[in-house]
């Protein structure tokens, strides 16, 4: 199958630390891929150079077969890409039918149009009960189904989903691999940086691991977990706690 | 059903409207009059910031830059080559357009208070720059419009009922720029940014290019009223245009009325002005200072206990009286 995201000797440095080195991974169509690592070993800045919050030092992203390196973040969406952020950032003002029109302007300006593409992903992510709530007021599991569904609107070809189990109890993990589970069968492309591994396994069939900005290990989740280099620098952290693998 | 909006409302405006245009023939008294010609220019000016301050959000404390521009652009043209300051208030709005963009392409490079500090110095540096250059702008000590008697196609009246229909010709070009904006798109763009720039961004809003082209409208609209203030009060002089009061009370009755509402700047100027008219003619001579301290008690009131201005405790009641009826609709 075609490749949707193609990703070549990225690297980002902020000052002396070098948060991605080398990074190169590709992401077929319709396939949902897992950025694992532990702490501070680069998958959050990994999403931010590939949507554009910050300009990689060399490398190439081609998304979709276009060279998206330089583009600015509302650009990156435009090409069909969008993403979620760790810390849910929702307008919190707002409805959740007006944060999600909001994405949908994106495609069409008009107010209707919107709206009726707004009510559909509402929908599709559970929230119909709460769109006339303010977003501020929502639970966190439901401001991360807003963070989807906002991104959805957009119509992306392929999604970006940054921790979004992170804070949920496990049958709210339950529901959110279902609804990742769903998205996939529409055919969109998913990349997903998670922590919960029960999780991982369930939704992806490829996983990339990193660790100190570089690229460890990459496979399906069987080879991943028997990867003695993985084990040592992720897996293992869980049970034997290293002081050295937190932080960076 | 007519833009959206209900008879029931089309009626209480058409009352409105019809209240607002028969009051000069009611009121004769010239203090009242030129209460509500204030009320009615500095409620334009507030609605004007609100578009950019309240709905997105960035507090700008330098529209007096604006201001200022549409006033001497106009009185030059005027007392330069006798053009209609009609006109000239339109070529002062282009003008302050021009000017919000290197403005705004600075300032819109720095977010929270580094943005505000910094439209603080670029009002303050066209000041000074009125104030240094003599030649085509009369300096420090400005310069009377000439008067012409009753003059309407010079935007010169004999009465102030004149004046007070120009303020409210312009505050309902204000009040309609914002309904439209609100309705639509571009309404959800900015208050998103105003609540989240990056993930604004991260759905394919284009903050910066949204931010400049909010910042030309309102630019462009407080740029009228500073023409229409020099024609009123037939004077213009650098401290007076780029005066940093008319910056701040065009945030002030946005923040005090409500930010990001249709009505807030409307009635935030109608609390502030009435109150600091009236307590400046009753105590103004006697106790000096009273009307200011009165003025920031007012605001620090809002700020501590209504945040979101006169607007939420107005929508609050509204919706504790109709409660019923809203869970309906």
């Amino acid at each position: 199958m075609e490749d949707a995201l193609v990703i070549q000797k990225m690297s980002k440095r902020f000052g002396g630390l070098r948060a991605v080195q080398d990074v190169s991974f590709s992401v077929k169509k319709g396939e949902t891929v897992a950025l694992i690592g532990p702490n501070g070993a680069g998958k959050t800045t990994s999403f931010n150079l590939i949507t554009g919050f910050h300009r990689p030092d060399s490398g190439s992203i081609r998304a979709l077969g276009r060279e998206i390196v330089g583009l600015r973040p509302h650009d990156v969406c435009a090409q069909g890409l969008a993403r979620t952020f760790q810390v849910a950032k929702p307008f919190g003002a707002m409805t959740v039918q007006a944060n999600v029109m909001t994405g949908a302007f994106l495609r069409n300006k008009s107010v209707d149009v919107a709206r009726e593409k707004a009510s559909e992903v509402i929908e599709f992510v559970g929230l119909s009960a709460k769109e006339q709530t303010p977003a501020r007021d929502l639970t966190t599991i439901d401001q991360r189904r807003l963070e989807m569904a906002r991104a959805l609107a957009t119509q992306p070809q392929i999604l970006l989903l940054d921790e979004v189990m992170a804070g949920l109890n496990p049958s709210e993990i339950d529901q959110a691999v279902a609804l990742i589970g769903k998205l996939s069968e529409r055919g969109l492309t998913i990349v997903i940086v998670e922590h919960v591994m029960r999780a991982i396994m369930a939704v992806a069939r490829h996983i990339v691991v990193l660790d100190h900005g570089q690229k460890i290990a990459e496979g399906n989740p069987r080879e991943i977990v028997e990867n003695p280099e993985v084990v040592r620098a992720y897996l293992g952290s869980a049970h034997v706690a290293t002081p050295g693998e937190t932080g960076a | 059903m007519m833009f959206g909006i209900s008879t029931r409302v089309w009626l209480l405006l058409a009352a409105g409207a019809a209240v607002l245009i028969a009051l000069p023939l009611v009121v004769t008294s010239s203090f009242a009059i030129d209460i509500c010609i204030r009320i009615l220019m500095f409620s334009f000016i507030g609605v004007a910031w609100n578009l950019m301050g309240g709905y997105a959000k960035q507090l700008s404390l330098g529209h007096a830059a604006y201001f200022g521009l549409g006033a001497y652009t106009s009185t030059i043209m005027q007392i330069n080559y006798g053009i209609s300051p009609w006109i000239g208030m339109v070529a002062g709005g282009v003008v302050a357009m021009l000017a919000s963009l290197p403005i705004g392409w600075l300032c819109f490079r720095l977010r929270g208070p580094y943005f505000t500090i910094a439209t603080i110095a670029t009002a303050q540096a066209l000041m000074l720059i009125f104030l240094k250059f003599r030649d085509f702008a009369w300096g420090a000590e400005g310069t009377t419009i000439p008067n012409l008697g009753n003059a309407p196609l010079m935007m010169q009246f004999e009465e102030k009922a004149g004046y007070y229909y120009v303020a409210l010709g312009l505050l309902a070009l204000g009040l309609a720029i914002t309904y439209q904006m609100e309705k639509s798109w571009m309404g959800y763009y900015l208050v998103a940014i105003g609540e989240d720039e990056d993930a604004a961004e991260a759905i394919g809003v284009n903050a910066p290019r949204i931010k400049r082209d909010i910042y030309l409208i309102s630019s462009f609209l407080t740029a009228l009223a500073g023409t229409f203030y020099t024609q009123y009060i037939y004077f213009i002089d650098p401290a007076t245009a780029f005066s940093f009061n008319i910056s701040i009370e065009a945030a002030l009755v946005s923040i005090v009325g409500g930010i990001g509402t249709l009505w807030g700047p409307v009635i935030g100027t109608i609390l502030l002005e009435t109150t600091s008219a009236l307590l400046q003619s009753w105590l103004g001579s006697s106790l000096g200072g009273v009307q200011l301290t009165v003025y920031s008690l007012i605001l620090m009131a809002v700020i501590l206990w209504r945040p979101t201005g006169l607007m939420g405790i107005m929508t609050e009641w509204y919706q504790r009286l109709f409660r019923r009826r809203s869970v309906q609709t």
